[in-house]
């Protein structure tokens, strides 16, 4: 005999797609997104380097989580989306 | 979703569909989904919150889904609704708990008179195995977190350890046993409304003090418990549980202490100067590198530095069997702009 049971889960929830990887970073708008996590912009200094030693991206922005302990803030994500091509976000502590 | 109607291969099969904790659950067959929706007499599809990380939708049907598969009793749904509601409140600040690497869990605390209704143990054996209530109203919570929130460990949770807690963390405050007003009075509610905190914890951290007779000796032994929350040199911290025993309660009280005063003692004596909180070849741990930069020689540098944020985030609560004296500290997910203690009120 078969019963039906119900689903705990929110089935019909949306999933989500990575974006596009770019092939190259050459002429690309990069952002480095600080989580605040301490030691983060001391990676993220060093991520700067190499990209401009080695990638020739059109601009590196330097962007900042107010805390770790919280998602971007709307407004952040909104700037990142409008004036970056691609983000690299840094954990480090 | 048809299964088996043989109980034993229904716990196989949500087991293996990812929706358990590991321990059995209650198939949630239509029939006693149906008696939970009806017992919290609101529509089944009112919807109370959208999870995060995943914000996936807890209506009324899908909480009565996970408090069936966690074992609850139909009456113990408006706690489970108001726990989800509080957990969602942007303070817990989910988002962070549920992923988090650190320990936290929800422990969620009950106050007023459902704690008798519904028996939900706040005496001995307060944080242990043995009353329904408290088992399965925290594992609800827990189930809810991971279904409809997408807290599924080692994927979207990266706790590193986690903690016994995240089966079921609930306790009621003895608020027959404690000396001074009970956690939800302190905070604005009526003492005949029942209302459920929730606060991300770590697991509790066992104080033992049977030779000291005096409020102050007491909170001694607890201020040398909080000092090493997290690190010894950790500062800045927020919200920090306190469960006195009955016992040690009595004896605070007795001394003519109250809640602020237990507060405000704890606060000032957990300072250390900046001298003691250099990172060093001793511990790596210490106060970041912008504050040490006020300080023209911080290895020298006297300016007291406190362990909590303020006073009011040590928050004391009485739970726990009468005899004994111990008390226990349990450190919160407190990061700056990380969860705060959340309390709602239980509607009926």
């Amino acid at each position: 005999m078969v019963v039906e049971y119900l689903d705990p889960t929110d089935a019909v929830i949306v999933t989500r797609t990575m974006a596009v990887r770019p092939a190259s970073l050459e002429g690309k708008v990069v952002a480095l997104l600080d989580i605040s996590k301490p030691q983060g912009n001391h990676f993220l200094d060093r991520v700067e380097e190499l990209l401009r030693e080695r990638a020739r991206p059109k601009a590196i922005l330097r962007r900042t989580k107010p805390t770790f302990a919280k998602p971007a803030p709307e407004d952040l994500r909104a700037e990142l989306l409008a004036e970056a091509d691609l983000v690299i976000e840094a954990l480090a502590d | 979703m048809p299964h088996e109607a043989d109980p034993a291969e229904a716990i196989e099969q949500l087991y293996a569909q990812g929706v358990t904790d590991g321990l059995p659950v209650v198939p949630p067959t239509r029939e006693r989904v149906r008696v939970f929706v009806e017992a919290s007499g609101r529509p089944a599809d009112e919807l109370i919150a959208r999870l995060p990380p995943n914000f996936g939708r807890a209506t009324i049907e899908k909480i009565a889904i996970n408090a069936v598969l966690a074992g609850c009793r139909p009456e113990y749904m408006p706690v489970v609704i108001a726990g989800v509601e509080a957990i969602c409140e942007e303070a817990f600040d989910l988002h962070g708990v549920a992923a988090t690497t650190h320990f936290a869990s929800p422990l969620a605390i009950i106050n007023g008179p459902i704690r008798k209704e519904l028996e939900i143990n706040s005496g001995a054996n307060v944080f242990g195995q043995g009353w329904r209530a408290n088992a399965t109203i925290g594992r609800a919570l827990r189930l809810i977190m991971v279904n409809l929130g997408g807290a599924r460990p080692g994927v979207i949770s990266m706790s590193t350890l986690g903690h016994p807690g995240r089966y079921t963390y609930c306790i009621g405050e003895n608020e027959e046993e404690s000396p001074w007003e009970p956690l939800h009075v302190e905070r604005g509610f009526a003492p005949g409304e029942s209302t459920i905190a929730v606060f991300a914890g770590e697991a509790p951290h066992g104080v033992y003090d049977h030779r000291s007779r005096g409020a102050p000796q007491i909170l001694a032994s607890i201020a040398a418990s909080l000092a090493v929350i997290s690190n010894y040199r950790s500062t800045g911290w927020g919200d920090t549980l306190i469960v006195l025993s009955p016992e040690h309660a009595r004896t605070i009280a007795g001394d003519g202490w109250d809640k602020p005063r237990i507060r405000q003692w704890l606060w000032e004596r957990l300072q250390k100067p900046v001298r003691e909180l250099v990172p060093d070849a001793e511990c790596g741990e210490g106060l970041p590198e912008k504050v040490l930069a006020r300080y023209a020689d911080p290895a020298r540098e006297e300016t007291l530095i406190p362990k909590f944020r303020a006073p009011e985030n040590l928050i004391v609560v009485v739970a726990g069997g009468t005899a004994g004296r111990f008390s226990a500290v349990i450190p919160g997910w407190t990061f700056p702009g990380g969860s705060q203690l959340v309390i709602r009120k239980i509607q009926r």
